[in-house]
């Protein structure tokens, strides 16, 4: 997580930003992005509404949000873009919410991407929080709702949670506000990269699944031998997604490996094409 | 007493008809002469269809074959042939003809498309699964290759067809024939149902009709030459020898663990019982299949049975923490285990 | 072949090997982590089991005897609180915006020196229509919505959706529609929007289609008032309340009736092949923050709402004041397109004004009433009543509008398929653009849009030869 740009890449796209452009984020004068990512019905809205203080409808559904939100804020002196994904359960199906959410993550590269998890509904969305870890190593959880699981008797210890997952884990009632503190404190040392995440990641599948995934990660490797996420992108290929394999096939993957945040210069890169 | 006025409405009524016959590209004469081309063109390509079948299956292709599979009269068959061969798609041999390379891939391509297509209405769409042959059938012809491959794309690239066929590549490859037929399975062996021919219709009604699926794993209790009886999915079937010829099955070692009794499935459940879910049947496919998943409907999942709507269905289930309703049609096609794990 | 290609072709043939259960047992060895992680971190120190209420408030709302008695009344009362409510505050917007503004504006436009025409389009058409649509439409949704939303937050609404499922799902809908449908009675826009919630594409498509048939506050008063000349009139005036409210529900009625009937067609026929998904989860009950709902309420469903409402009536004042002042050979447009429409809409029950009502007004079914009198008195010549033509007014009583309809030769006919018109006709021009950023289809938005009004011409059609045939 060291690398720089410059010592990897010569010629691909300076970081993210076209990639960035092209899925319809104005960069301007923007320092970091942030992803938000969740479950539907989590009080994503909510958090998203509390980080930029939008006043977006919230109600007690899954789904409400469908188009997608841009708000910013900022902290610490640096200017947050925060995009907001459509809410899914999952990012494997080829429903064209998963695959907003997931080609976001994945070809936009946020600097960190924010998963905002009901408290009460734990176990559930953990399935969600995985399958983000999987693509990305940059990555905040927020535990939602935490006054209704107090309500219901739940107890999440999220220290315990953030060891688990290897990246940082905020406890938060986004209704009463409680807790976006912590989380734009976290939101910003993942971008900076004061704090590095070493997140979990899914080693056992079923025994056929987990020869195939070690024989294409090998392959792919030794030819993308930057990539953090091989063993996604094997996944990928071993579903069928047609952007991965084309991007396999053009060599935009090379791209996309993780360059370090710090490095980035924001004002010249905003002027970037 | 003519008034210009009506002249000029008279002309224009005039001129609008003759717009609407004789347009290049929209109008009627050039509509009925496109269908009149389409016509020859869907021919030709369910003859090469039928061609690539009998190649695949390893049986011998023959005029009147085709005459058969495309229900045209024998004269019909035999000029289609000789268009065929003169355009180089297909050659005489000694049982009947077969296809030349261009013709193969010719086939492949149209193929491809159909099993596409049948893939996509399985997943993707609502339509029963007795239409979706002819509804293949009827798009097959009608689709560009960039459209194609954009819609295998949208799947995700399939390799099978929901029938248990393997989809041709873009390329042009398939996979050599696998499966037996299901009268080589001997009583007592356990088999996974590999494929389910769909033509002709009303064997693939009757088959369908009995909730046979591609991925069923099924027992054979008896077969004689009056019929074949096997256990599946907890039910017995019955089947007349000729129907079970279009059943194709691989045999499964005796490793494998199937439950021994008839499975029960979720809505047999009632409120308050926590139960273990034991798997999902291939027959609930697509968007709902996934659906299940995303919410965590996983082999080893506990779920319980909470309360019931006031009219009966569907049902409210806790699963993950999480309180989902569920339709009696759906939680049918969910099997489960009582016992063990269960606590309450 | 170079790195790239056999990476891709070596996928391609694992792909042969693991088979196609791949997502389904991925999903499953994340499942059993996520199990596992939730089981350490997760506890609950109290020892105390999740909290009862929920549950027995589940239990109640879907209580066999109770479900559906208990969601009836809590509809009935927030329509009686709608409409009840609604009553004061949109006499007073429009003795404010109708009464004082509007004279005002004429006044100032005409001490500006502005020409006729133009201050009876910017007074009389555009002003009036947007102050018509405003005052009609403003309270009833400020009321309507925030309950509706109180009841969305508190998490009500998704227990409905499980009770209804049932009967929605023989229509080949979501139980959810019923969400949609009861939203509709505030407003089909509104209604539309909230077919959002549904999560399988057909079955929000049909909602989506069928929101129309919901009785939209803006056709409510119209049928009121009709409802109480033609039928009200008909007995002892104690009693004239009773079947008035009688008739209104039973068209109100006769909407969802519709509204299940289409659906069936529709998941039978064009949207057969549709996707379709179905789950419903209950989300946990929480205390709803009556503020913020007050407030996310006006700001996303009536505000919004109310917007495009405004946008869209006032071209269409500027119309229906054009028509009623455009002279072509001596007689306004308006009265050359009603004398010529005329025999058409006797075939239909209707009359030629109806029609042209219908059609100017597109933009908003407030302003149908309004429009029908001003257009009734201008081809009818009447004097006296109404302020000139183009000007749209209504009546304080029942009583003079009956009388002003009567001399425009409206019969029991009339009123009952006005009513039933009402009901079955396109709908609003704010819905069919909702309709349209909602489905982004051209095709669904003109399904949508033209299913209901052809509906409607042949059920007043029908209606009409049998009363003809019955009464002579």
């Amino acid at each position: 997580m060291t690398h720089t740009v410059s010592e990897h890449c010569e010629d691909c796209p300076v970081h993210n930003l076209g990639n960035l452009t092209r899925l319809g984020i104005n960069m301007h004068q923007v320092d970091f992005v942030v992803a938000l990512a969740g479950n539907p019905n989590t009080g994503k809205s909510t958090v998203f509404n509390a980080l930029t203080g939008l006043r977006q409808h919230t109600g007690n559904w899954p789904g409400k949000t469908v188009a997608r939100a841009e708000g910013g804020f900022e902290y610490g002196n640096k200017r947050f873009k925060i995009v907001d994904l459509p809410g899914t359960y999952s990012l494997l199906s080829n429903s064209t919410d998963e695959e907003v959410a997931r080609d976001f993550i994945l070809f936009g590269q946020p600097d960190v991407t924010v998963i905002v998890v009901d408290a009460t509904r734990l176990e559930r969305n953990l399935n969600l929080v995985l399958q983000v870890l999987e693509i990305t190593d940059r990555a905040v959880l927020c535990v939602n709702l935490m006054d209704e699981a107090r309500r219901n008797g739940i107890a999440v210890d999220v220290r315990q949670l953030a060891r688990e997952l290897g990246i940082p884990v905020v406890a938060a009632s986004a209704r009463q506000e409680e807790g976006i503190p912590e989380l734009l404190k976290s939101i910003y040392e993942v971008a900076s990269g004061t704090y590095v995440c070493r997140p979990y990641r899914l080693e056992k599948t079923s025994p056929s699944l987990e020869k195939a995934i070690g024989t294409l990660t090998a392959q792919l490797k030794s030819e993308f031998p930057d990539l953090p996420n091989t063993r996604w992108i094997a996944l990928r290929l071993l579903e069928g997604d047609q952007k991965i394999i084309d991007s396999v096939k053009s060599g935009e993957l090379k791209g996309l490996y993780r360059a370090n945040s710090v490095n980035r210069v924001p004002q010249t890169a905003a002027t970037a094409p | 007493m003519t008034d210009p006025v009506h002249i000029v409405v008279a002309a224009g009524i005039l001129i609008l008809a003759a717009a609407v016959f004789l347009l290049p590209r929209h109008g009627v004469l050039a509509r009925m002469k496109r269908v009149h081309k389409d016509a020859r063109r869907v021919m030709i390509e369910d003859a090469l269809k039928h061609l690539h079948d009998c190649d695949y299956n390893k049986i011998a292709c023959t005029v009147p074959s085709i005459a058969g599979a495309l229900m045209i009269s024998l004269d019909d068959a035999a000029a289609l042939t000789s268009r065929l061969s003169a355009m180089g798609l297909l050659v005489p041999t000694d049982t009947g003809v077969k296809l030349t390379p261009e013709g193969n891939s010719y086939a492949l391509r149209v193929v491809r498309v159909h099993r596409l297509w049948e893939k996509y209405l399985a997943d993707e769409t609502s339509l029963p699964q007795t239409e979706w042959h002819s509804s293949a059938e009827d798009r097959e012809h009608r689709i560009s290759p960039a459209e194609a491959e954009a819609l295998a794309a949208q799947l995700g690239n399939p390799l099978f067809d929901p029938h248990g066929d393997p989809i041709p590549t873009a390329a042009g490859e398939i996979p050599p024939k696998k499966g037996a037929p299901l009268s080589s399975v001997a009583p007592g062996e356990w088999a996974v149902i590999t494929h389910i021919e769909d033509e002709p219709k009303a064997l693939f009604a009757q088959l369908s009709a009995e909730g046979l699926y591609v991925g069923m794993r099924i027992k054979m209790i008896e077969h004689t030459n009056l019929r074949i009886r096997f256990a599946a999915d907890g039910e017995e079937i019955v089947l007349a020898p000729v129907i079970a010829n279009n059943l194709s099955v691989e045999l499964l070692p005796h490793a494998e663990t199937v439950p021994a009794s008839p499975m029960a499935t979720l809505a047999s459940v009632t409120v308050g019982e926590a139960v273990t879910v034991v798997g999902i049947s291939k027959a609930l496919r697509g968007q709902q299949r996934r659906r299940l998943l995303d919410l965590g409907v996983v082999p080893g999942t506990l779920v319980r049975a909470e309360m019931r709507s006031v009219s009966g269905d569907p049902t409210a289930y806790t699963i993950r923490g999480a309180l989902v309703a569920l339709r009696n049609e759906h939680a049918q096609m969910i099997f489960i285990e009582r016992g063990e794990r269960v606590s309450a | 072949m170079d790195n790239k290609d056999s990476i891709l072709s070596t996928a391609h043939a694992l792909r042969y090997e693991i088979g196609e259960d791949i997502h389904d047992t991925l999903v499953g060895a994340i499942y059993h982590d996520a199990e596992l992680i939730a089981s350490r971190v997760t506890s609950r120190p109290d020892g105390k089991k999740a909290s009862t209420f929920g549950a027995t408030l589940d239990r109640f709302l879907t209580n066999r005897w109770f479900g559906f008695p208990l969601m009836f009344l809590l509809l009935a009362v927030v329509f009686w609180l709608t409409v009840e409510g609604a009553n004061v505050p949109s006499g007073m917007i429009a003795s404010v915006l109708v009464d004082m503004v509007h004279p005002w504006l004429r006044d100032t436009l005409t001490s500006l020196n502005s020409p006729w025409w133009l201050t009876g389009v910017l007074a009389d058409g555009v002003y009036l229509a947007m102050a018509w649509v405003i005052s009609v439409m403003l309270p009833p949704m400020a009321i309507f919505f925030p309950l509706f939303t109180l009841a969305e937050d508190f998490g009500y609404l998704p227990r409905v959706a499980f009770n209804m499922d049932s009967l929605f799902r023989k229509a080949g809908a979501h139980g959810k529609q019923a969400l949609s449908l009861t939203m509709g009675f505030g407003c089909n826009a509104a209604g539309v929007v909230a077919t959002r919630i549904i999560d399988s594409p057909r079955e929000r498509l049909i909602a989506i289609i069928t929101n129309n048939f919901s009785l939209c506050n803006g056709r409510w008063p119209t049928q009121i008032l009709i409802a109480s000349i033609f039928f009200g009139a008909l007995v002892p005036a104690h009693l004239a309340g009773i079947i008035t409210a009688g008739a209104v529900v039973i068209v109100a009625l006769l909407g969802i009736a519709f509204t299940l009937i289409v659906s069936w067609g529709l998941s039978h026929t064009i949207l057969k092949g549709q996707a379709s998904a179905f789950s419903l989860e209950l989300p946990p009950y929480r205390p709803p923050r009556l503020l913020q709902t007050l407030y996310t309420s006006l700001i996303d469903r009536t505000i919004i709402v109310l917007w495009r409402a405004i946008v869209f009536a006032a071209p269409a004042g500027a119309v229906i004041w054009l028509v009623s002042n455009i002279h072509v050979g001596g007689v306004t447009i308006a009265e050359l397109f009603i004398d010529w429409s005329d025999p058409f809409a006797f075939v239909l029950g209707l009359n030629g004004v109806i029609l042209l009502a219908y059609i100017i007004a597109i933009p908003a079914n407030e302003i149908v009433i309004p429009t029908v009198l001003m257009l009734t008195v201008l081809s009818a010549k009447l004097t006296g009543v109404g302020s000139g033509a183009g000007v749209m007014f209504e009546l304080d009583e029942a009583n003079a509008v009956a009388d002003v309809l009567r001399v425009g030769g409206w019969t029991v006919l009339t009123g009952v398929n006005v009513m039933l018109f009402s009901l079955l006709h396109n709908p609003c021009s704010t819905t069919i653009y909702t309709i349209y950023k909602e489905t982004k289809s051209v095709k669904w938005t003109i399904v949508a849009t033209v299913l209901p009004i052809v509906m409607g011409l042949v059920i007043c059609f029908a209606v009409a030869q049998a009363y003809r045939l019955v009464v002579g």
